[in-house]
């Protein structure tokens, strides 16, 4: 059972002008325990100033901008495009406890699971 | 004419292969993207005051992290890591490539090491190489 899924994303960006920038779909792992979901991604060159993670509506979408340099490198291998991506998020979590953190250009996001989710300890008697 | 379609097995096997691959980018691939190739990638803009590189890696261990410049190179050094104690049963997706690196990028001319700076903001690491200041020019005697 995959909670986190991936969805793609909304169409209508192709509808906005032609010199809409280009984004890019970040790298993530995705893992759980026992109380949450995990998300790590990876977003090179995004400040907090520049991070919007919205977990809302059964989405988690993720949204980073970069900042450009004025002028091109005279060698260049990589480009810095700002990121964005979507995925759905299951009833048994509980996104209005969301936590984000940012660092060194790795995005972690913890979606806790809904309490009743969460695994019990059942206290055993013995007689 | 024959309008009939008529089997193809390579079209059958091409058909599997788009939906094992299709199988496996929908699901949590298994096994976990190696660090390959020239890793990081870097941005260079030569200056009149110096040579700026802009490494692309985000997630590198601070302690882990390495820069040396010997002649006209610069060797980085660094290492992803993984989740400390998250058992590998855990995952649902794991895109991000982890694991140890090593590049070096030869300038073709020589950089000064005392005069380097280097910072990791956001997951970029941004070296500010100076060029060792350049001998004086010799006049060279032609022998007769």
């Amino acid at each position: 059972m995959a909670t986190l899924t991936t969805t793609t994303p909304r169409a209508g960006r192709r509808e906005t002008t032609e010199r809409a920038p280009r984004t890019a779909s970040p790298r993530v792992d995705i893992y759980e325990t026992d109380k949450a979901y995990v998300l790590l991604a990876d977003l090179p060159g995004v400040a907090s100033d520049g991070l919007d993670v919205e977990a809302e509506h059964g989405t988690l979408v993720i949204r980073g901008r970069v900042e450009r340099p004025s002028t091109p490198p005279d060698y260049q291998e990589y480009e810095l495009t700002d990121y964005q991506r979507a995925f759905t998020l299951t009833e048994d979590l509980d996104p209005g406890a969301t936590t984000a953190t940012l660092r060194d250009g790795v995005l972690r996001v913890e979606i806790p699971k809904s309490p009743q989710m969460q695994p019990k300890k059942i206290p055993v008697r013995t007689e | 004419m024959d309008t009939r379609a008529s089997w193809d097995p390579w079209q059958e096997m091409r058909r599997l292969q788009r939906d094992m691959e299709h199988l496996f980018t929908d699901v949590a691939p298994a096994w976990r993207w190696p660090l390959s190739g020239e890793y990081p990638p870097v941005n260079i803009t030569r200056g009149e005051q110096g040579i700026t590189l802009e490494a692309l890696c985000p997630g590198v261990d601070r302690a882990s992290l390495d820069v040396t410049v010997v002649g006209d190179a610069v060797t980085i050094r660094g290492e992803r890591k993984p989740e400390p104690g998250v058992a590998e049963e855990r995952y649902h997706r794991r895109e991000r490539p982890l694991g140890a690196f090593t590049r070096t990028v030869g300038f073709g001319e020589h950089l000064d090491a005392d005069r380097t700076q280097a910072s990791y903001t956001n997951g970029i690491l941004r070296l500010q190489l100076a060029r060792a200041a350049e001998q004086a020019p010799r006049k060279i005697v032609i022998q007769h």
